[in-house]
């Protein structure tokens, strides 16, 4: 049964998947954008919004990669449900993370 | 052996009927599906004392039992009695490791004295899991290097702590620096030697991995691999005297009991999944009862399932196989 | 794009298609659990293990934001950008090998596996580089907090693509096979292989990119 040919894999998927990658890796090239517009010559500078927006990335990344990458997409809707679950408690996890260090220091 | 002579149906009965007992707590079910003889109406002693006797799984629920047991007096030791858990701080001075002895002076002597008596009950422990590992399809090698390895790794693992600690507790007089020996000797010994447990667990993983006989199911295999890399986590130990990396770090204790914790409570509930499947045979285990009734499993036992063909484990979460 | 239209319906519609069985009336292919579902337990508790990992270095951070923003000036972020390229393009590979897997064109699905395997040796790589360059730079597991993040982090994650390639190796061995190849088995591996990129790009923004 999951050995089914989708027909002879056409070129759908494969352009799907390319995209995908395309996608990801602008905003992985993004993220130096991002950090060039904060940083000093040489010399880092914090900042909320950058932390925050690269996190942000980085999880919407992830769900690019558990529904494209590991087919989640075509999975049953309870797995759907799961990742996307912990694409969130990532997240809340992530952030309240930093948030709670930068309130308590 | 005492299988062989009967049919799987009335073992399967009297495995049945023998979990309804020694696991009704547990089970809540009483069936005798096959007409197998239970124990007689009677006091709890009564059908307790009829299980000791003619229970064929009696051996392996004692096993189990002992297991259960030894983790309760084990943690009741070590977190509020002895207080060797959560560990107190690598970076303590002289001083203040001289002052932790002497609060917890009691506390050590009587805790340990406890695990000294009891710590024999690791063994029937380490031999439910190698007997879970004969029951596999694969090489009896698999069983017998755990039980070698897990036997050995005991001492390191727990019993170098309780005998430093308790000489420690005793020496009231030593000098201050020779206690700090003592208290670092014990830590490093009892966290940072996690990577003799590292070994059996990749051996249990690649038993069950490789297992046809669906004796534990594959997301526990993984587990096992979970529970070595958290061992690795822990090996900074050794290095760092503060921070997370500490043998009482966030990373290095914390984190890790938390795994340590959920991986304990799994193997648990699955090797007494197992008792009430065993069979006594060489071929794959059958379901438990309710799941072959195809009713409902409570949540928690096998959240996927142990389903005969590869492709059918999908079945849980996906629905009827085609 | 049908196959975005018949995997969207089924969501929108706003209840589950039956699941296991296609929405009646129309033959689209049963939703099936990618792999085993037992990977899927790992993958999930290996990414909030991660996740526990650098939740607690983002909160130990903020204590000491100046000194670990020098400390991870240090780092290339060309490098990690490159590391990160590198570890979603074996991704890509990895997916066009499960997909050829699938439709039984398997010596693709073995061109596929192998860029994969590649890619993620030209990763481990990039990264004994970094190590290299930064120890080389007097940067190592214990001079400062945020080194010892970064070589923890990138350490352990460094295990787990070890343990990718012993998941290539096995997703080969049933490649090769002729009969009684298991689909199901390759696509374990696959998940396996694409969290540790999953867990990589977690690793890299959190490490590289924020401030």
């Amino acid at each position: 049964m999951g050995t089914e040919p989708e027909a002879a894999i056409g070129t759908e998927p494969k352009r799907r998947a390319l995209l995908v990658w395309l996608l990801l890796s602008a905003i992985t090239l993004g993220y130096l954008a991002l950090d060039w517009s904060v940083d000093g010559h040489g010399a880092y500078r914090a900042s909320t919004v950058v932390t925050t927006v690269a996190i942000v990335a980085a999880l919407v990344k992830v769900r690019f990669i558990f529904r494209e990458f590991m087919r989640v997409r075509n999975a049953p809707v309870l797995l759907c449900r799961l990742t996307d679950l912990w694409v969130l408690l990532i997240g809340a996890a992530l952030l309240g993370s930093y948030f709670a260090g930068m309130a308590v220091h | 052996m005492t299988g062989a002579s009967m049919t799987g149906a009335s073992m399967t009965g009297a495995s049945m009927t023998g979990a309804s007992m020694t696991g009704a707590s547990m089970t809540g079910a009483d069936t005798t599906s096959d007409g197998m003889t239970g124990p007689p109406a009677g006091s709890p002693l009564s059908r307790f004392a009829w299980h000791c006797r003619n229970n064929p799984k009696r051996e392996l629920w004692f096993a189990w039992y002992a297991t259960v047991i030894f983790y309760i007096i084990f943690f009741v030791v070590f977190f509020p009695v002895t207080k060797a858990e959560p560990p107190p701080h690598p970076w303590w001075s002289d001083a203040q490791v001289a002052a932790w002895f002497q609060q917890n002076h009691h506390g050590l002597l009587i805790g340990f004295g406890i695990i000294f008596a009891v710590a024999g009950m690791t063994a029937p422990q380490n031999a439910l899991i190698a007997y879970s590992m004969r029951r596999m399809s694969v090489s009896r090698a698999f069983a017998y290097s755990y039980l070698v390895m897990y036997s050995l790794s005991a001492v390191p693992g727990l019993l170098l702590l309780c005998v430093v600690l308790s000489v420690g507790a005793m020496q009231t007089g030593l000098d201050p620096a020779a206690t700090h020996w003592l208290f670092d000797f014990a830590f490093l010994s009892y966290i940072g030697t996690m990577g003799v447990f590292l070994v059996g667990s990749l051996v249990w993983m690649l038993a069950i991995l490789l297992d046809k006989n669906r004796v534990m199911p594959k997301w526990f295999g993984y587990l096992n691999l979970c529970n070595a890399l958290t061992e690795v986590v822990v090996a900074p130990a050794w290095i760092f005297h503060t921070g997370v990396l500490a043998w009482n770090g966030l990373i290095s204790w914390w984190v890790n009991m938390v795994v340590f914790g959920i991986y304990t409570g799994a193997f648990i509930t699955l090797l007494r999944n197992l008792i009430r499947r065993e069979d006594f045979g060489d071929g794959p285990l059958p379901d438990l009862p309710s799941k072959a009734a195809g009713g409902n499993t409570p949540h928690g036992n096998t959240p996927h399932g142990n389903t005969p063909h590869g492709n059918t484990g999908a079945a849980s979460l996906a629905g009827t196989a085609p | 794009m049908t196959e975005i239209a018949r995997a969207e319906q089924p969501e929108t519609a706003g209840q589950p298609a039956a699941v296991g069985q296609p929405p009646a009336g129309e033959s689209k292919p049963a939703r099936v659990v990618p792999g085993q579902p037992d990977m899927w337990v790992l993958v999930l508790f290996e990414a909030l293990a991660f996740t526990a990992y650098l939740g607690v270095y983002l909160y130990h951070r903020a204590a000491d934001n100046a000194s670990f923003l020098q400390s991870q000036a240090q780092l290339s972020p060309w490098l990690g950008t490159i590391d990160t390229l590198l570890l979603l393009t074996s991704s890509l590979f990895m997916l066009r090998c499960v997909q050829a897997s699938r439709a039984g064109q398997v010596r693709a699905a073995m061109v596929n596996v192998v860029v994969t395997g590649l890619l993620g040796v030209a990763f481990l790589g990039c990264k004994v580089t970094e190590w290299v360059r930064l120890a080389r730079a007097g940067h190592g597991f214990t001079s400062n907090e945020f080194f010892t993040y970064y070589f923890f982090l990138t350490g352990i994650h460094f295990l787990h693509l070890l343990i990718g390639f012993v998941t290539i190796g096995v997703l080969v061995y049933q490649l090769r096979r002729r009969e009684r190849r298991s689909q199901e088995i390759v696509e374990t591996c696959a998940v396996y292989w694409h969290t540790v990129d999953l867990l990589w790009v977690l690793i890299f923004s959190l490490l590289y990119v924020v401030r």
